[in-house]
Order: C-alpha cells, then structure tokens, then sequence
C-alpha cells in the first residue's frame, strides 16, 4: 500500500509575520505568504496551476486569491470546510492532485485573523454548525478549549495524567520557541509559572492552550522530479492519511472515538499512515504533533504509536521530547508558543528540520518528520503527513 | 442558559419530550439498539425505522469540566460553572451533556451516580434543558 510515497514534494514554504492583529484582510495574508513560498521555491505565479486552503468561513478561498495573484490558469483547486482537523489533508489531496497529473504545481495556504477577527468559540464568531452542538451549546459548552478539557479529565480519570505531565509539554515548547525567532513567545516559563496561569476550562490552564493567531503559511507542492530542478532541497511526501468516523458521543460504537475520550482518530489513521510510508514509530526522527492544546500531544504520543496507551502524560514529563531526547516535538515552540495557523506551520516547521535549516532548534540528522492534525475532536476525523528529505 | 436550544428535524422530539420533562433516546425498528443523539438511520443494522423510548434518567458521570473563562457575554454571571458528560445506565455507549444540579463541583468523580433533572427556562423561551444530580449509588 506503498500510495502516495515519495511521488511529491514540498518545494517552498512562505510565512507572514505572527501577530495578534494582521491589520490586513486575509487575502493580503494569503498573497503574501504565497509569494513567499514561492519565492522560496524558485518560483513566480506564472508557475502555479493549482490552489487549496481549508476554512470555517473565516478565510479567502482558493477562487478570490487565484484571480487577486494572477494565476493563470487554474486546473484544480480545493476548498475544504473544516478546521484544524482537516489541516493535513490539504496537503495530502494536492499530493494526491499532482500524482493524479491534474496539477503540477500546487500552493497550499491558511490565512486567518485568529485573533482580531474570527476567534474561535468566542468573540466574532458563533458556535460551529454541527448537529451535536444543539445538546452542549445550552449548557455553556461549545468552545476548543472546553471541549479538550472535556477528554483531558477523562484521560486523568483513566490513566491518572497529572497537571505537571501537561506543564511539562508546555514548559519544554517555550524552550524551543526562545530558539525560533518566529514565535510569538520567546520568554522562557517555569512549571511554577505554569502551575500558576488561571484557569481557562479545569482541568486546563491559560498555559495549556495555544495561541490565537493572525498569519498566514503556504507551502508549495509538486512532483518529486521538478522538486529537484528547484532551488530548495525536495522534501518528500512520504505517507499521507485522512479520515475519520462519527461525531464522537453519538452512539458510534463502531468507532474508537466513539465513546472514549481517550482514544483519538489519529489511532485508526496510523497505521495505514505508517504503512504507506514504509516506516514505523521508531523511525520518527521529529514529530510536530497538533498542539492546540497541552492534551492533545498527550493523547497523539499514545495514537501514534510513541508509548503505550495512558502513557502518554509520563512520557511526555521524561525529557523525551526536548530538542536533544528521543522524540523532538514541536521544535519550532508549537501552538502553544510559536503561534497557531491551525495546522499548516507544523509542516512548514518538518520541512525546515528536514532541509536542515532549522538554525539553533534543528535536530541534528533528522531525516524522517511526522507532522498531525487535529486529532479528531468536533469533526471526528483527522489527517497527517509523514514527509522525509530526499537524500 | 448561555444559548437556547436549536433542534433540528430529527432531533425536534427529543427537546418536546425534554420540555415535557421527559428524558428519551431511539430505538432501532431494525435491531432494537439504543442511540443518542437523533439521528435518520441506525449505523449498526442501516435501518430507517425507529421509535422514541423512555430512559430511566440515570446514569454516571464519566467527565466533567469546570468552565472558567467567559466565552459569551452572558456567561460572566455564571462562572465559574461545571458541565457533565454522563453514560446513561442504558448503554455505554449513550452519552448526554448537561450541568450539574445541586452539588459542589469539588464532589464530581469518575462514575458519580447522577439523575436527571429538568430545568425550564425562566424567560418563558419555551426552552428546557436537562441537568444532573448526585443520587445514591444504586444498590
């Protein structure tokens, strides 16, 4: 089930600042970090055939930012609803687009004012229109936060994760974002300063949570053969999968998710993941693992096959995944600390360690990157590269 | 109630059953399982038909939260406030939300007995909505 492997390439990656408020629309944000990418890649708009974002009606869709940029002609293009959970399978379709030999050249973008215009489950926008919401919303219960809280406490009730276990992933990414000059927090935090922030939803704290953004990321995808004419060293899309099951406390007993917070999407998409990469767990040089929350990197340690299932809290305290452990994670500082552009700079940051250009935060040698989604909360369905250097 | 309730086509007999202080959940015409919430067709035997049942109103608690931050506007009277995520007694795998009522949030445990209580809006919005107790464990 070798799929998608190593057919394409990440070419370019382009970045806006971060910052908690653009002051530009959105698709300013996504022309500049397109143009970036480019740029990155070698380049213009002229070479560009196709376009996909994702969004929850608070971004530019691929048919006003092609015509805003120029793009001459645009053969395929993917307007996915969803949010962070769907975040990979942006990249993972305009892989699939360019084996496919519809497209050559795909941009992928998000551009959001996470924070001075749409912030989620709050201030500017309403709840997600989801059939599940109508039972929660009268209780209170509708935002990320909450809804993380919700599984966190049902992992402590399982497995007995302490609140230093989630401290300690959120001190350890502050340590790698001093290093990332990109990160919106670069002031390094304590445990003490951790177990001191306010609560948000209990079990989880202003610390566990990640940062409300305005920026953009793109990444550039194409075939592994014009990658390597290019002017960056190709990264290979190694292994792509998506999916997902039903709303997760619907009565789905078919699903892994279906009644137990503490097994995610990521668990079932996994192995076929692994398979199509031809790789394994050990073999993770680098994992940036969606961190919209402390939790959720817990929970992605176990589903992806790092530790066991409820060990996830311990292993992540061990040390195992600071820059020098066993498992860097989110070496550019995450969510939580670099800034959150729902999904897209965790790929961006796999493509920076595996070019070997990561400058003080690079993992020496890393050659295989996991990089995940939204591990399948409020849409049950999530999605994850495995890229590698092609070398 | 931070915001009402906004049934859909399938779920519009379970909010009239709650506002006749009624808790119910499907049942199958197909295989006879019980589900929550309302939807068209039984993902077990793929069947479209169904009838609404009566649940008992019990259940125990299997998560919680303790919200803190105001989200909404009309929050910031109520923080902070817990919700529940209760198994009924009827199936694992039925899951309800809801507050808690009476009880110190400090009292919320893995597997806490709970009953259900309803809660009518008092604005006469017409809207109900269920809550949960601590009951004595059942025997």
């Amino acid at each position: 089930m070798s799929g998608l492997r190593d057919r394409t390439a990440i070419a370019g990656v382009g970045y806006t600042p971060f910052s908690k408020d653009s002051g530009v629309s959105t698709l300013t944000l996504a022309a500049r970090a397109i143009l970036a990418a480019l740029d990155d890649a070698g380049l213009t708009v002229d070479d560009v055939d196709a376009l996909a974002t994702h969004r929850v009606g608070d971004s530019t869709p691929p048919w006003v930012v092609a015509p805003a940029l120029g793009v001459p002609e645009v053969r395929w293009y993917l307007d996915q609803f969803g949010g962070g959970s769907v975040s990979h399978s942006v990249v993972a379709q305009a892989a699939m687009a360019v084996a496919a030999g519809v497209a050559e050249t795909v941009v992928c973008y998000r551009a959001i004012n996470a924070r001075s215009e749409f912030r989620m489950g709050g201030t500017g926008r309403g709840p997600a229109p989801l059939f599940d919401v109508q039972y929660q919303a009268p209780y209170g219960y509708f935002a990320p936060p909450q809804q993380f809280a919700m599984s966190a406490r049902a992992h402590m009730n399982a497995y007995g994760t302490t609140h230093e276990q989630l401290g300690a992933i959120a001190v350890g990414q502050r340590a790698n974002a001093v290093k990332n000059a990109r990160a919106l927090k670069r002031d390094p935090i304590t445990m003490d300063d951790y177990l001191a922030s306010r609560w948000i939803a209990e079990p989880l704290r202003l610390l566990d949570c990640c940062l409300e953004t305005d920026g953009a990321c793109a990444v550039v995808v194409t075939s592994r053969e014009r990658a390597r004419d290019l002017r960056q060293p190709p990264v290979l899309v190694s292994g792509a999968a998506w999916g997902g099951g039903d709303s997760f406390f619907s009565g789905a007993g078919s699903v892994p998710s279906g009644t137990d917070l503490t097994v995610t999407e990521a668990a079932r998409i996994a192995p076929r993941l692994y398979a199509m990469a031809g790789v394994g767990p050990g073999d993770i040089d680098v994992a940036e693992l969606y961190d919209c929350f402390t939790y959720s990197v817990v929970v992605q340690l176990e589903d992806y096959g790092f530790c066991a299932k409820g060990e996830g809290g311990p292993y992540a305290a061990s040390g195992a995944l600071a820059l020098d452990g066993e498992l860097p994670v989110n070496t550019h500082g995450g969510f939580l600390s670099e800034g959150y552009v729902h999904g897209i700079n965790h790929i961006a940051e796999a493509v920076a360690q595996l070019r070997g250009t990561a400058g003080d935060r690079q993992v020496p040698g890393a050659e295989v990157a996991l990089s995940t989604a939204q591990p399948g909360y409020v849409l049950a369905g999530t999605s994850a590269l495995i890229l590698r250097s092609d070398r | 109630m931070m915001i009402p309730p906004e049934p859909d086509r399938d779920s519009a007999p379970w909010w009239e059953a709650v506002r006749r202080h009624e808790l119910t959940v499907q049942r199958c015409g197909g295989c006879g399982a019980l589900r929550f919430p309302a939807r068209a067709v039984c993902n077990r035997c793929r069947s479209l038909e169904y009838e609404w049942t009566p649940v008992a109103g019990t259940g125990r608690v299997y998560s919680w939260i303790v919200n803190h931050q105001v989200f909404l506007r009309p929050m910031k009277e109520l923080v902070p406030f817990p919700v529940l995520l209760v198994r009924l007694d009827e199936g694992e795998d039925l899951l309800m939300y809801g507050g808690l009522a009476g009880g110190d949030a400090a009292g919320l445990r893995d597997g806490l007995p709970v009953e259900a209580v309803f809660e009518d809006a008092p604005d006469g919005a017409g809207a109900t909505i269920v809550n949960w107790r601590p009951r004595a464990a059942a025997p």
